[in-house]
């Protein structure tokens, strides 16, 4: 049994990075608005599903006008990415402009509640394109990478089994590396990152200073959702076919990784992601060998759910974050 | 016009009057045509103005009861869409039932649960594993499947069983800050669909992603209950039931802790209020009415699989208690009843409408805007919509009034003195 | 006798002292006042004994049990109530129904007897009606028992805040800067109000307070915060001449210059 566990680690790591790079980047998006609003931003998972259609279709019009074949292929994937998080990025703050402002001092019930409706209207106005354009609401892209490479574990030690992966996997990995490294240089390096951190902290005190506190919220939500529709087209190119429901299931996950990491840290949602992603993989590969067969892998969502409840329960501040004083 | 109505707001007399005549014929066209979706939707529609006539609560109470209990399946018993309208009654009946447990949760307690149709599936499974033979396969006594006589027994059961899940998973989450129950409820309703569809290995429980087929109809005194028409007494008992226990607790020391852990947890804990104890009340409480619910459901379709109990079902129920009015149990009576029935008849009519339309060539609707499909655009606009522009939903929450002149105390010396007397000895 | 015992209690968040070595006793029905400058840690200190923050270290005992490591619901059921500087009622229900939410813990039916309508349950109910409208007279507010309590005027919450906090029937009640916000007739009223509970209900009240004529008028003792220290303890007349007193409100010089 445990022999079957270290052969597939090498197998097993590779998966679980790509996965555990697109989980900590959604929560990023997930962190940085609860860090500056407190609310879970339940639509989120819906604009990395939105970004994953955008960046398919632009693809198919790409394949269709004869562009793809033209063009090398890592230029067409930095303009789908760039193109893709400019709309989600606009569609996030348009999203905070018209649904989530005007409750910014309403119960949280009732934003929360207005978070799910968004969530719900995404989706289904996604699936009635999808469907009008192409008949069906599950597409399939055209492929950008279509290398497969060998990583050569069982050189490194006997024990280990080969891991295989397509070239897509490099792409995505360093990708999702460079948008995290980008992302943290302008929170802590820039003077809008600086904004985002005061109002995050306390949005009166920011107010006095005359930091604009509505423009900095909409820069977040930029900022949050093209990097929630950069990755759905990540997702999409990793695994090639996407519905308008993927974002639900991710999102949960996501967000998992943002508490895991300690909600409103940015580094930690990164580590969070990448642990989730991981451990997700290893229950995947070894959940049915382990239980001896008692618990396959559809049990793998199961895990995720499992873990955001065991870090609740024994540290709901996460790994990273510090246990908040409410004040009286 | 103006001067019409608030005459009319007036005279009771004349009230009643109008609207004995309305229920008289509504109820008869009902009673003489063959097919009329539209009378029975406003004999349905009498309910809510009755809730609006000048009368005594008494008096609307007796009134409701002998047109949904007595006039309504008399004369829909005439027409050939007898069963289907008793159907559609029914299921309204057991979302009424749902979202006034969904409302003790949000409306009451302020707590967001977005996996509420979990609870409903563990009741319907409950009763569905122990009502066939599935229940043989893991039991090591008793013979299986059940009597149908027992399906009394397991709307109790059933009401437990989705109260323990609610504080088992109310535990861990409620002692953590309030909106991480939305997403964790939000999953958790998710990970029941899933463990329902894989619990057929390594033993056969809820046999998978097959269903549980051929569930033993519920008896009464040796008589099998097969037909809505049936169902609709059962489920319209639950509901006069259940209405009890939410008017009941409301203004109760129950109620008012809910409520008062809604408006401020701080203040509430400062006034002894326990805060964990009370959210878990409100949650399994709530999940139990659910729970009883899906027993009902899976007596009623003989048949449970975890298609019936997704997100959208868990969104549908939040649905109906925000347009309804949050804490408003009448409000959330009018919700539950409106979005049942735009959901089975309208929708559906709506969709058989623009087929034709496009059929006979009117008009070319493409397939993928048929209402029926649109549920999920459709009720994420009416929480926008509602969230933004009427949180207090139709019928808003009322408080109580109450009348001074009770509360004066004549006779008896304010305990407050009594109080410091007691303590003068002490 | 002191009724309620606090021994070097103090308070840090994340090595920030809030509170430092604060001994306090507080004599059975007495009116003391605990005044200082803002962010003195007057409220901490009150959050620490209504079991609101954990003290990193020290002791509460009221009449000889320790306060420390119970909840604020456990606090209350102890016999502490409070009112809150930043007003908390429960905006939506009714006047009435506030101060019958302060009772939670005095009756006694559970929900099985609530819903099978018992006659014990039902007689509770009745009395706690009856008992929170007296509670409404008893702060003159009896007339608005049906309005939301968040449509009341500032003074008329606050108020309200002390009823709801008498339905606790606490041996300690603590009234976070009551006065704040009134005008100076609502302050002779609290005042008042103040006084009576203390005589006729024989309640200690601790208050936290910034209008010094209400302190020095109507404590029989007063201690003062400042930067989380207790700095100065004594009778109005004492503390209204203590140098460190006078120092810690005005700044050092302030002495030379008067």
């Amino acid at each position: 049994m445990l022999t079957d566990v270290i052969q597939t680690l090498p197998q097993v790591i590779v998966d679980g990075l790509t996965l555990g790079a697109v989980y900590a980047v959604i929560a990023i998006g997930y962190t940085m608005v609860y860090g500056i609003l407190e609310l879970i931003n339940f639509a989120h998972g819906e604009i990395f599903m939105t970004g994953a259609f955008i960046g398919t279709a632009i693809l198919l019009t790409f394949s269709g006008i004869g562009w793809l074949s033209a063009m090398p292929a890592i230029i067409v994937l930095i303009i789908v990415l760039i193109a893709t998080s400019i709309l989600t990025g606009f569609l996030g703050m348009g999203i905070e402009r018209v649904a989530y402002r005007p409750l910014r001092n309403a119960p949280k019930l009732i934003t929360l509640i207005t978070a799910i409706g968004i969530s719900f209207l995404l989706q289904d106005i996604i699936r009635f394109i999808a469907e009008v354009k192409k008949g069906n609401y599950i597409i399939t892209g055209p492929s950008l990478f279509t290398g497969k490479m060998k990583l050569e574990a069982s050189s490194l030690w006997p024990q280990f089994h080969d891991a295989s992966f397509k070239s897509t996997f490099l792409v995505v990995l360093i990708t999702a590396i460079i948008m995290m490294l980008v992302l943290d240089l302008f929170v802590n390096h820039t003077k809008w990152g600086m904004a985002i951190r005061a109002v995050a902290q306390d949005r009166d005190t920011a107010a006095l200073m005359t930091i604009n506190v509505n423009k900095v919220i909409s820069v977040t939500f930029f900022v949050g959702s093209a990097l929630g529709g950069a990755t759905g087209v990540l997702f999409a190119v990793q695994y090639g076919t996407i519905d308008p429901y993927i974002g639900f299931i991710l999102g949960i996950k996501a967000f998992t990784a943002a508490v895991l990491g300690g909600i409103g840290n940015i580094r930690g949602a990164m580590v969070g992601g990448m642990v989730i992603g991981m451990l997700e993989m290893f229950a995947a590969a070894n959940l049915s060998g382990l239980t001896g067969g008692v618990f396959g892998a559809e049990y793998k969502d199961v895990f995720a759910f499992i873990i955001l409840i065991v870090v609740l329960i024994f540290k709901p501040e996460g790994l990273f974050g510090k246990a908040a004083v409410e004040k009286v | 016009m103006k001067a019409l109505i608030s005459s009319l707001s007036e005279n009771r007399l004349a009230q009643i009057l109008l609207f004995s005549v309305y229920v008289l014929i509504t109820s008869a066209s009902l009673f003489l045509a063959e097919k009329s979706v539209v009378a029975f939707l406003l004999l349905l529609l009498s309910i809510l103005i009755l809730y609006f006539l000048n009368l005594k609560t008494v008096w609307k109470w007796i009134i409701g009861f002998v047109i949904l209990g007595v006039l309504l399946p008399v004369s829909a018993s005439q027409g050939p869409s007898y069963q289907s309208y008793m159907e559609v009654a029914t299921l309204v009946g057991i979302y009424v039932a749902m979202a006034l447990g969904l409302n003790i949760v949000v409306g009451l307690a302020g707590l967001l649960d977005l996996g509420f149709v979990a609870f409903f599936a563990v009741g319907a499974y409950t009763y569905g594993i122990f009502a066939t033979p599935q229940a043989a396969n893991f039991m090591p006594f008793g013979s299986y499947p059940l009597s149908g006589g027992s399906f009394w027994i397991f709307l109790l059961i059933g009401c437990f069983a989705a109260a323990l899940f609610g504080i088992l998973l109310g535990i861990p989450v409620l002692r953590v800050k309030g909106d991480y129950l939305a997403i964790v409820t939000l999953g958790f309703g998710e990970i029941i669909r899933i463990v329902f569809n894989n619990m057929d290995k390594p033993v056969n429980i809820t046999n998978g992603s097959m269903g549980i087929a051929s569930i033993t109809p519920p008896s009464i005194f040796g008589i099998d209950l097969l037909y809505p028409n049936q169902f609709y007494y059962v489920v319209f008992g639950i509901v006069l039931f259940t209405i009890y226990v939410v008017r009941k607790l409301e203004y109760s020391k129950v109620g008012r802790a809910w409520k008062a852990v809604r408006e401020n947890e701080i203040a509430a804990q400062a006034m002894g209020i326990p805060l964990v104890k009370t959210k878990l009340t409100a949650f399994a409480i709530g999940a139990s009415f659910s729970g009883m619910m899906g027993v009902v459901f899976a007596a009623k379709q003989t048949f449970v699989d975890p298609t019936s109990f997704t997100l959208l079902e868990s969104t549908t129920i939040l649905v109906m208690v925000l347009l309804g009015g949050m804490g408003s149990v009448p409000g959330v009576i009018l919700g539950a009843a409106v979005v049942t029935i735009l959901n089975l008849q309208v929708l559906t009519e709506l969709t058989n409408w623009m087929n034709q339309l496009s059929l006979s060539g009117v008009i070319a609707i493409p397939e993928a805007l048929s209402p029926v499909k649109m549920q999920r655009f459709i009720f994420g606009a009416l929480l926008i919509a509602f969230a933004l522009y009427r949180s207090q939903g139709l019928l808003p929450a009322k408080n109580r009034k109450y009348n001074p002149e009770e509360l004066k105390n004549k006779t008896e010396k304010s305990s407050i003195l009594l109080l410091s007397k007691e303590k003068r000895q002490a | 006798m002191n009724v309620l015992e606090v021994t070097e209690l103090s308070k840090s968040f994340g090595g920030l002292a809030a509170n430092s070595n604060i001994t306090m006793g507080i004599k059975k029905n007495s009116i003391t006042a605990v005044i200082g400058p803002n962010g003195a840690g007057k409220t901490t200190f009150f959050n620490m004994i209504t079991g609101v923050y954990k003290p990193t270290s020290g002791d509460i005992r009221l009449n000889g049990k320790t306060l420390v490591g119970l909840r604020p619901d456990a606090v209350a059921k102890q016999g502490i109530a409070r009112t809150f500087q930043n007003i908390r009622l429960f905006k939506d229900i009714p006047v009435l129904e506030n101060v019958m939410a302060g009772m939670h813990t005095h009756i006694t039916s559970n929900w099985l007897g609530i819903l099978l309508n018992l006659p014990k349950a039902r007689h509770e109910e009745d009395e706690a009606k009856k008992e929170a409208y007296r509670l409404l007279e008893y702060v003159g507010l009896e007339h608005l028992l049906n309005e939301a309590a968040g449509s009341l005027s500032y003074g008329a919450q606050r108020r309200l805040e002390i009823a709801r906090a008498l339905a606790t029937k606490p041996s300690v009640l603590l009234l976070d800067e009551p006065a704040a916000g009134m005008n100076p007739k609502e302050t002779k009223e609290l005042t008042d109000l103040v006084q009576t509970i203390r005589t006729q209900l024989n309640i200690t009240i601790i208050l936290i307070e910034h209008d010094m004529k209400l302190v020095m008028g109507i404590s029989d003792y007063i201690f003062v915060l400042d930067h989380g220290e207790k700095i100065a303890e004594g009778k109005p007349h004492e503390i209204r001449n203590n140098p460190r007193v006078i120092e810690a409100y005005l700044g050092k010089g302030a002495l030379s210059l008067a």
